[in-house]
C-alpha cells in the first residue's frame, strides 16, 4: 500500500509548525508506522534541531530531488523511535532550487518507503509553500489563537481547498485562563471563523521549550500536555478519527474552577 | 479577578469579542480584494464581449470595485460610440 503524505503549514510563521511536524511524526511512528518527515524550509532548516539530529545530516531533500544521492542516504534514522526518519533541508540553498515536478517525483518514491510522510512547509505562501503542498493528499493548518496567525490561516485554507485538499486544523498554545477570562479566542471562535474541522487543540506547554532546548522529541516527555495532545492528533490521523477532541483546561482547586466558571479570574 | 469583577460590571467587553469581530471584517475584506492582473484580463473579457454589441471607446474606459461599509461592487464605464447593427440570421 502507497503512504499517505500530509503536509503541516500555516501560513504565518513561528506558530508551531516544525514542532507539530516533529511531534506528530515521532507519534505516529510511535504508533508503529513507518514515519518520514520532511524539512521544506529549504535555506532556513530547523526540523533537525528540533528533533535533535542535526550532527548527522549528510544529504539533504535538495540532493534526493536533484538525484544527487538516492532517498536512503538522505533520510536519517532516529535513533530514540523506531521507524522515524528526517530528510533535511538543505542549508544553503534557497526556496527555488525545487521545483514541484521535482517534489511530485521525489514523492512517489518517499510514498513507496514510508506509510506517512509529513512535509514541513515553510511560512509563506510562495514557492516553498507551493513545493510542499504539491504531492500532499492531506494538510494540517495549524494558528495559534491570535488574530494575524488565523488570518493568514484562513488564507491558505482557501489555497489549499483551490487545490481540493480538505486541511484539519491545530490550534497551538492555547492558554486556557485566558481563554476563561475571555482575553483568548477559544477554540470554537477560531473554528466558527474559519470553518474548518478540526485535528486537534494544543495546549501552552514550556516542555516544548524544554525540548527544542535539548532535541529530545515532545512525545517522549510523558508529563507534557503538549506531547500528549500530539499523540491524541497521530492517533486521530492513524485510523481514529472519532478520537474525542480534549479541549486544554484551568487546572486548579474548586474555588479556582468556580471563579472561572463566572468568568472572574 | 478584581479587575476582570470591574470589567463586568461597567459592560466592557472581553478583549476576544473585539479581536473575533476585527477578524472576521478583516477576512471579508480579504476576499473582496481583486489584483491587477485579475482587473486586466476582466476589462479585456469585458471590452471583447460588449464590442460583439457596441462600438466603444476603449481609451475611456474605467472599471474598478466600489466598496461601501457592507456591500461592493464591480462598476464597468464605457462611453458607447454607436451600435452595432448585426444581420439577423
Amino acid at each position: 500500500m502507497e503512504g499517505r503524505i500530509i503536509v503541516v503549514t500555516s501560513g504565518k510563521g513561528g506558530v508551531g509548525k516544525t514542532t507539530a511536524t516533529a511531534s506528530i511524526g515521532a507519534a505516529l511512528a510511535l504508533e508503529g508506522k513507518r514515519v518520514a518527515v520532511i524539512d521544506m524550509d529549504i535555506g532556513l532548516r530547523n526540523l533537525d534541531v528540533v528533533l535533535g539530529l542535526e550532527n548527522r545530516i549528510v544529504f539533504n531533500i535538495v540532493d534526493v530531488v536533484n538525484g544527487r544521492c538516492n532517498l536512503r542516504q538522505a533520510a536519517i534514522r532516529d535513533r530514540r523511535i523506531e521507524n522515524l526518519f528526517l530528510v533535511p533541508a538543505s542549508q544553503s540553498d534557497n526556496k527555488d532550487v525545487l521545483t514541484t515536478a521535482g517534489v511530485d517525483r521525489a514523492a512517489k518514491q518517499l510514498r513507496k518507503e514510508f506509510d506517512y510522510v509529513i512535509m514541513d512547509s515553510p511560512a509563506g505562501i510562495e514557492r516553498g509553500f507551493e513545493n510542499s503542498v504539491t504531492a500532499a493528499d492531506e494538510a494540517i493548518v495549524v494558528c495559534t489563537p491570535d488574530v494575524s496567525s488565523i488570518r493568514d490561516a484562513d488564507r491558505v485554507i482557501g489555497l489549499l481547498y483551490s487545490r481540493s485538499i480538505t486541511p484539519r486544523l491545530v490550534v497551538n498554545r492555547i492558554i486556557p485562563e485566558m481563554v476563561a477570562k475571555g482575553d483568548m479566542l477559544s477554540h470554537e471562535d477560531v473554528m466558527e471563523v474559519l470553518s474548518i474541522d478540526l485535528a486537534g487543540l494544543v495546549p501552552m506547554d514550556e516542555q516544548v521549550v524544554i525540548a527544542t532546548n535539548t532535541g529530545m522529541p515532545l512525545v517522549l516527555q510523558n508529563d507534557s500536555k503538549a506531547g500528549q495532545a500530539f499523540r491524541r492528533i497521530a492517533r486521530r490521523l492513524n485510523g481514529e478519527p472519532d478520537l474525542p477532541v480534549e479541549v486544554p483546561s484551568v487546572k486548579g482547586g474548586m474555588w479556582n474552577r468556580f471563579t472561572q466558571k463566572l468568568g472572574l479570574k | 479577578m478584581l479587575n476582570t469583577l470591574i470589567r463586568k460590571l461597567s459592560g466592557h467587553e472581553p478583549s476576544k469579542v473585539t479581536a473575533k469581530k476585527r477578524l472576521q471584517f478583516a477576512l471579508v475584506c480579504d476576499k473582496l480584494e481583486v489584483n491587477d492582473e485579475t482587473l486586466n484580463c476582466l476589462q479585456n473579457d469585458i471590452v471583447e464581449v460588449i464590442s460583439k454589441y457596441f462600438e466603444i471607446d476603449q481609451t475611456s474606459l474605467e472599471l474598478k470595485v466600489k466598496r461601501d461599509d457592507d456591500t461592493s461592487a464591480l462598476v464597468f464605464n464605457t462611453p458607447i460610440l454607436c451600435v452595432r447593427r448585426r444581420s439577423r440570421v
